[in-house]
């Protein structure tokens, strides 16, 4: 086994981008990422890419297959992997673990994405009955996305006293962060009161307080220790990473089903919080460890709910360490610096990418007026659609 | 339009409606017990070797776990005759489960944790042959248990209640 290191990153601006084709999107970001890493893309012994289902890839959504044809046919593997918005973290773990092993010197994780408009729709290829509860969702209840997210926040608000005001700080935080990335796509500052104005979507949920989808994408390059040392720089370190599923009994409220245990003990979010768990334990670290969390806030509620589900702070307390700005930049857990989705924007596929890239950025010390500082173990966490879950360690 | 005359339902073997009322149709494990809605095509506990799962109808009472009131109208997949904001809630049924349904018999600004319900049928639209098409919807049946705890401490909670960490 040899360390695996980061040795370029790089992302497209998330916005809306209709005249840029998904391919075209994940070239730019896989071409910088190598010019980052100071490497031509033929030293690529492996492309792993986050497979999306909206487009490209001839229907299979992003082909690394499909990449390499369009940029370099250099006969280098090409290796796919599915999991939702869980894919890019998937597939950070297989070019990790292809490293790892010494099968391959440089790999590339690839995650392009350009999302419909509104709410995401069912995909198509499934039957229309009982069997598939992404089909008795919408035309038994009508349960969109945000509803899910919105009846957990209800639930925590009763539960754990959270007010609408808490709720809606939890955005304006994601979009103090964004306002100092350049790539993030709503770079303004908000307020509470502007939160609370913008419409309602899910009871308690508001427009500012769920993802918007984009189109963006993302690449980052990993490398053996030796590659790394080539390169030069700071050493930043993939010290672990792990992909977990969810446990039976969980309770979490979980895209696209219509049913959850009430009598199990698993972990709210147990994949993701198995994956958080796994891929600390490979790192040799515990919670209190982290410097700085990228992870999946889907909407407000997921800011509040998930540092407590996977273990950085006690159930209930998520309300108070974000009035005290502890999850800002600057406070003791800085919970993503990029923006979130709730601010960066939503590209599902490459968001897993997006954030090892930002946790990359605060490492090396290059994240400008959003750096954290003092920033040398980084982690992330993301949810698939489903119930998969992936998570990243980087340090320095 | 009432929906005691029984319609069609939105789908098969989704829920079912006999003298004792309507009860979802679901699945129960032989083996270890655990109960599923829908229908499943298997038992997904880890422990359980049996597996062997058997129909069976659950979830006519509960009370209401959480809800929202959905503002926007859904993707077209989900037909309405008529559309207006609606509450869609998480039942805690008596089967180890909470369901997500439909909410009905309250004025969305009215709901509260720990409501009790019943199960019940509710339309969605007319298809192309005139006919009356329904779901399953859990109506409100009495009050709820308060607005919950506040400034921290965790509200009332069902014996079904787990921390969630």
């Amino acid at each position: 086994m040899t360390g695996v290191y980061v040795l370029g990153v790089a992302a497209h601006p998330w916005g809306k981008w209709p005249d840029k084709p998904q391919l075209q999107l994940a070239i730019e970001a896989l071409t910088a990422a190598a010019d980052d890493a100071g490497l031509p893309l033929r030293d690529l012994d492996g492309l792993v890419a986050a497979s999306s289902r909206f487009e490209g890839g001839l229907g299979w959504g992003l082909h690394a297959n499909e990449v390499l044809q369009a940029v370099s046919e250099s006969g280098a593997q090409a290796i796919n992997v599915g999991g939702g918005c869980a894919a890019g973290g998937i597939a950070i773990h297989t070019a990790a673990s292809l490293i790892a092993s010494g099968e391959c010197e440089v790999v590339a994780a690839l995650g392009a994405e350009r999302m419909p408009k509104g709410f995401i729709p069912r995909p198509p290829g499934q039957p229309d009955d009982v069997t598939d509860t992404d089909y008795l969702r919408w035309v038994a209840i009508g349960a969109t996305n945000p509803a899910y997210w919105a009846i957990e926040a209800r639930r925590r608000m009763y539960d754990h006293g959270t007010t609408p005001e808490t709720l809606a700080l939890a955005s304006v935080t994601m979009h103090e962060h964004a306002a100092a990335n350049p790539l993030a796509r709503y770079r303004k500052r908000i307020t509470v009161e502007d939160v609370l104005a913008s419409p309602r979507v899910a009871d308690p949920l508001h427009l500012m307080e769920i993802c918007a989808v984009s189109d963006g994408s993302a690449a980052l390059i990993l490398g053996s220790e030796a590659a790394a040392r080539r390169r030069g720089g700071p050493l930043v370190r993939v010290a672990g990473s792990a992909v977990a599923s969810g446990r039976f009994g969980d309770p979490a409220v979980r895209i696209p089903t219509v049913s959850m245990a009430s009598d199990g003990d698993a972990t709210h979010t147990s994949e993701v919080a198995g994956a958080v768990l796994r891929a600390q334990a490979a790192a040799g670290i515990g919670p209190k460890d982290v410097d700085v969390l990228e992870m999946a806030d889907n909407s407000a509620w997921h800011v509040l709910a998930w540092p407590e589900s996977f273990g950085f702070a006690e159930p209930g307390e998520s309300d108070r360490l974000l009035q005290d700005g502890e999850y800002g930049i600057g406070g003791r857990l800085p919970i993503n610096p990029s923006g979130g989705f709730l601010s960066f924007g939503e590209a599902t596929t490459a968001q897993g990418v997006l954030q090892v890239c930002e946790l990359a950025w605060q490492l090396r010390r290059e994240a400008g007026e959003r750096q954290v500082p003092g920033a040398s173990v980084g982690q992330s966490a993301v949810l698939g659609l489903g119930a998969n879950g992936a998570s990243v360690v980087l340090t320095a | 339009m009432s929906a005691e005359t029984p319609g069609v339902p939105v789908a098969e073997d989704l829920f079912e409606q006999g003298a004792d009322g309507v009860g979802l149709i679901g699945t129960r494990c032989a083996g270890c017990g655990a109960h599923y809605f829908p229908v499943s095509l298997s038992c997904r506990n880890p422990v359980c070797d049996d597996k062997r799962t058997v129909r069976t109808t659950l979830g006519r009472t509960g009370t209401l776990y959480s809800w929202t009131v959905q503002h926007y109208r859904p993707p077209a997949l989900y037909r309405a005759d008529e559309w207006e904001p609606y509450a869609v809630g998480l039942v805690e049924v008596p089967e180890g489960l909470r369901v997500l349904a439909k909410l009905i018999g309250r004025d969305t600004d009215a709901l509260e944790v720990g409501m009790p319900v019943r199960l019940v049928t509710s339309p969605l639209y007319t298809d192309a042959d005139g006919r009356r098409v329904d779901t399953y919807a859990y109506e409100i049946t009495g009050d709820g248990i308060g607005a919950g705890g506040g400034s921290g401490s965790p509200g009332p909670a069902s014996s079904t209640d787990g921390p969630r960490a």
